[in-house]
């Protein structure tokens, strides 16, 4: 979710990779065919990001303003503003970087700390089976 | 056959300046192999009249949009002064360090060593690292082994062939890196950083250190370990880095998707730190193992960083640095493991 490069750098990339292929003269060496089996690898990589980002950028944003509502400390309302108004992850990412380091040099709120870890965990887990997911198993038009 | 002549004649030279090749010696091919992010690697046959045998060279350039800032002058250096240890490691020949020369960067030519390389992340080669594990366990007593016997090198005779950097210094440098480099802020990252600093270690002696240890930097052949290679982020420190950045779960083979239960995909832990300690190294600590295998995955995400940095802003095309976004979750993952998140 905070990974770098979008998708349209990502794109670009990929058409780059097969130009320089289809230009090139003679047998492809070892990288050469590395160059081409990761455009493929980010393709399909990709391909599961781009489909599954919507709802997982939902679930983190609902996670992590419950989170903060939870809470008592003064830092909790102005993130939960920057986050609810946040158009990508990098913004959310942005916003907790900031809260984790408000909460550090003031040595307050561990419950807080917790309990947004707690988020982020999950999150790390269901990005990992959102890219763990075969494309070709999406159903064509289903969301 | 494939030879482009303006660099094999910049190999020629350096191999005949090492008197490794005679005069009459030939460029058969030379082709670029696949590994290789900080370092591009080539591989170059050559025929010499004067033996009887063709002659494997590998030729290591240190590109323009190389991920990492380390002096190939100092590893070539390394090389040499391990020649004597009992480490499986290429001899190596001249090192050119010009800017501008034949590859695009500074290179060295070394010896091609028997064997070949596993990637962990490819299910047919976690197979046959499980396999040894199963049966003879030649591999992954190498493995063990070799890495006691780095830890064992005299830190006074690499003076000048690798930097000395203490703990808080290795965290500053990959800590230095990542704010430079990152495109996106990560919040995991950031408390990793602070985390792994409450967590310090009480020191020890400084020691040789790795800094990329893995069976992916390892050749093997015939059940064996017959060279250690890629040793561009050795340092004089402490070694209990080389223990914890082996033990993440990345290089067990995660991506997306859970690895070998090996560590490092060649043994189980326990019978590893055995191995390891019977074989001359320090009793492994499990608790300070896990700060370093934090350090570890903060430093991939300082060098995978870069990549993506050198590509985002055009100064690479090399697509596998965009693809490394893709680690960045399941070593996010390591972390919060780590952490006890």
């Amino acid at each position: 979710m905070f990974n770098p490069l979008r998708a349209d750098q990502l794109i670009a990339g990929m058409g780059r990779t097969m130009r320089a292929a289809a230009a090139a003269d003679g047998p492809a060496d070892d990288y050469a065919r590395g160059q081409l089996l990761s455009a493929y690898s980010i393709s399909r990589l990709l391909a599961s990001e781009v489909r599954a980002q919507p709802e997982l950028l939902a679930w983190l944003r609902g996670e992590a303003l419950a989170a903060l509502e939870r809470s008592a400390d003064p830092a909790a309302a102005p993130a939960g503003e920057r986050i609810a108004a946040a158009g990508d992850p990098a913004a959310i990412g942005e916003a907790l970087v900031d809260l984790f380091a408000e909460l550090r040099r003031e040595g307050r709120d561990s419950e807080l700390r917790d309990s947004l870890h707690a988020v982020l965990r999950e999150m790390a887990a269901r990005e990992l089976a959102v890219l763990a997911a075969r494309p070709e198993d999406a159903r064509v038009g289903s969301g | 056959m494939s030879v482009d002549a303006v660099k094999a004649t910049a190999v020629l030279e350096q191999l005949r300046g090492a008197g490794a090749v005679g005069e009459r010696a030939s460029a058969l091919e030379l082709t670029q192999l696949e590994g290789g992010w900080s370092r591009h690697t080539y591989a170059l046959s050559v025929e010499d009249p004067e033996r009887e045998t063709g002659v494997e060279y590998i030729v290591r350039v240190r590109p323009a949009d190389s991920v990492l800032d380390t002096d190939l002058g100092q590893e070539f250096r390394l090389y040499q002064l391990i020649e004597d240890e009992p480490i499986p490691s290429p001899r190596v020949y001249g090192y050119e360090p010009g800017e501008d020369s034949a590859f695009g960067g500074p290179f060295f030519v070394m010896d091609r060593l028997p064997g070949g390389a596993v990637n962990v992340w490819r299910d047919r080669d976690r197979d046959l690292l499980q396999g040894d594990w199963e049966g003879s366990r030649t591999l992954a007593a190498d493995f063990a082994d070799f890495l006691a016997a780095i830890h064992a090198v005299s830190p006074e005779k690499l003076a000048g062939a690798a930097v000395a950097r203490d703990f808080r210094a290795t965290v500053a440098r990959w800590r230095g890196i990542y704010e430079e480099v990152r495109l996106a802020p990560d919040p995991v990252v950031e408390e990793a950083y602070a985390w792994v600093l409450d967590n310090e270690p009480e020191p020890v002696e400084p020691r040789l250190v790795h800094g990329d240890y893995r069976i992916g930097n390892c050749l093997l052949d015939g059940g064996r370990i017959t060279g250690v290679l890629d040793w561009e982020l050795a340092s004089i420190g402490d070694h209990r880095f080389d223990l914890g950045y082996m033990s993440l779960d990345y290089h067990g083979g995660r991506f997306v998707a859970a690895g070998s239960p090996l560590l490092g995909a060649v043994a189980e832990r326990d019978w590893f730190d055995r191995r390891y300690a019977a074989a001359g190294g320090e009793p492994v600590d499990r608790e300070v193992t896990k700060v370093f295998a934090a350090l570890g995955a903060l430093m991939l995400f300082s060098i995978m960083g870069t990549g993506l940095r050198l590509y985002a802003d055009g100064e690479s095309r090399d697509i596998r640095a965009a693809w490394s976004r893709y680690v960045f979750p399941g070593l996010r993952s390591d972390l919060i493991d780590l952490m006890g998140w």
